[in-house]
């Protein structure tokens, strides 16, 4: 019984200690986290408006409000999920994993996470981008926000500036309910399975690798291979292959900042899918972007950004024996502002202008402006 | 007396763990401390200061964790070991001070987050080492960041600005 009581007398001190030690910690962190386990809370909001063409009727939202919450069971195991309320009213978890450090350079992450391909997906807090809306090259050729549900790893190798990501992941589902999902207008979008009870008939290969090892240059090569999900594979033509690779590059010197991602994604069977469902998706579809921006700092740690982005798209940039939707090939200018007033909390302005391939069509302009929160 | 035996070998397992990873972080110091002063043996000492001056220091620097490197009679620098916040953990790091109190290595014990790794890249801490306790770093004009850490990378700015200011206010106090 000594032996028990003298124990326990040593644990009580233990953990005094521990929480002596814990004095550097903010009250704010202190709440939320401590050094064993505890819960993270966090979250992202985007509220807009759109105003189109200068004279129709514009249009508020509540966009994103994403809350997250991180739980921390030890040092090697933790659980991250989001809530995403889309438009007030939709409700998604868009990320839900449970991540197992097995070793200094090695994460194993399985449940429902994003998928690695250039910048916007995985790095899609509005207060990371400039532009009211995100690009859209990452809307119609990456459709973000793009997550399955998978089991992965992933890692920072410190010695060479690396990190590394690869993931088996369920993939888009292409023919569910005896009808086809995908089409021509924005590719692979309709398709997601977000995770809420996802068919799965093959399984899809993702991975990302980064590089960081040049001051202020962060570069990225994406890559995702597989075949759509469907109910049933002896349906002939129920399923396309893909594979997607992507090329991206940030760079930060001083105020100055520049991004620009070339994505492009290769469909097979597409003629077959487009017979059996009627529907127009396109073999190829290619994005690009560019942006410039430099940051004007301002009194305390507000900022001014204008930054200028060139983006080019096409869902339809090939077709198998259908014609190619002139109007699915866009480019559009993108002018605007950010101002970030706190370091997560920024209001934006820009005016878009949208061409598409058809001869004599009109360029659609847009105004937006919004308000765009991380914390 | 099945529950008392079941209850001192959970309790010892239990203490065997806390001080494993106590003992790994401690390994962990103990092997910068060698590959920077180049020795196999050292000893630390912990640095006195009145209550006084304890306030004085920043808030999340804690003087316990602020060490004299010394190797018999000669002191050969200082070295700090710290947290600080990424995204949802924390990780901890070390800067190692030389005799004039320059920083001669700076490295992240462990990180424990998928999010913000790239902060132990050699190549970005590397820009920490000669800064001195006289002039305040600021991001993004004295350290550069990398995309996708943010968080991290001004967090540890923040932390080893602390950790100067601090040493800087030991050090006008003459206690160092």
């Amino acid at each position: 019984m000594k032996k028990l009581t003298l124990i326990a007398t040593l644990l009580i001190v233990s953990i005094v200690v521990n929480a002596q030690e814990n004095n550097q910690e903010n009250a704010g962190q202190k709440l939320l986290s401590n050094k064993n386990n505890g819960v993270t809370i966090g979250g992202y909001a985007q509220i807009d408006y759109n105003e189109k063409n200068g004279h129709d009727a514009g249009k508020l939202d509540v966009h994103r409000l994403v809350l997250l919450f991180g739980y921390k069971f030890n040092d090697k195991v933790s659980f991250l999920t989001e809530i995403e309320m889309e438009h007030v009213k939709e409700i998604y978890v868009e990320q839900a994993y449970l991540k197992y450090k097995a070793t200094e350079n090695l994460n194993v992450l399985a449940g429902l996470m994003l998928v690695p391909m250039g910048i916007i997906n995985e790095f899609h807090e509005p207060t990371t981008y400039h532009g009211v809306e995100r690009p859209n090259v990452d809307k119609y050729i990456v459709p973000t926000t793009w997550r399955e549900l998978g089991i992965g790893v992933s890692g920072n190798l410190s010695e060479v500036s690396l990190k590394y990501q690869a993931y088996i992941f369920n993939g888009f589902k292409s023919y569910v309910g005896g009808i086809g999902v995908l089409r021509g207008s924005d590719g692979l979008r309709k398709g997601r399975q977000k995770g809420a009870e996802s068919v799965i008939s093959n399984a899809n290969l993702s991975t990302k690798i980064d590089y960081y090892g040049v001051p202020g240059l962060r570069l990225g090569l994406s890559g995702y291979f597989g075949k759509t999900q469907t109910e049933d594979t002896h349906i002939e033509g129920s399923q396309v292959g893909v594979s997607m690779i992507g090329l991206d590059a940030r760079y930060k010197y001083q105020n100055l900042e520049l991004r620009s991602q070339y994505i492009t994604t290769s469909l097979t069977d597409t003629e077959e899918y487009n017979t059996l469902t009627g529907k127009d998706l396109g073999s190829k579809l290619n994005g690009f972007y560019a942006e410039l921006a430099y940051n004007f700092n301002l009194k305390g740690e507000e900022k001014l950004t204008p930054f200028i982005r060139y983006e080019k798209y096409n869902t339809h940039a090939e077709t198998e024996g259908i014609v190619a939707n002139s109007s699915f090939d866009k480019d559009e200018v993108l002018v605007g502002m950010s101002w970030k007033v706190a370091d997560g909390a920024a209001f934006k302005a820009d005016y878009q202008i949208v061409n598409n391939a058809v001869s004599g069509s009109d360029a659609q302009k847009t105004f937006n402006a919004g308000v765009a929160i991380w914390f | 007396m099945l529950f008392q035996k079941f209850s001192i070998l959970f309790l010892s397992l239990l203490f065997i763990n806390v001080s494993n990873s106590s003992k790994k972080l401690e390994e962990k110091i103990n092997n910068e401390i060698k590959s920077v002063f180049q020795l196999e043996t050292f000893q630390k000492e912990n640095i006195e200061v009145s209550e006084k001056l304890k306030i004085s220091l920043q808030k999340d620097f804690v003087i316990s964790n602020f060490k004299k490197i010394k190797k018999g009679d000669s002191n050969l620098g200082f070295y700090y070991v710290g947290k600080a916040f990424g995204k949802v953990d924390y990780f901890d790091f070390i800067v190692i001070f030389d005799n004039n109190l320059i920083v001669e290595k700076i490295k992240i014990l462990i990180y424990r987050e998928d999010h913000g790794g790239e902060i132990r890249s050699k190549r970005w801490l590397k820009q920490f080492i000669g800064k001195t306790i006289f002039k305040e770093l600021n991001y993004p004009k004295d350290i550069v960041g990398i995309s996708g850490a943010t968080l991290s990378v001004k967090s540890m700015t923040r932390a080893v600005n602390n950790v100067l200011k601090s040493v800087g206010i030991l050090h006008k106090n003459e206690i160092i």
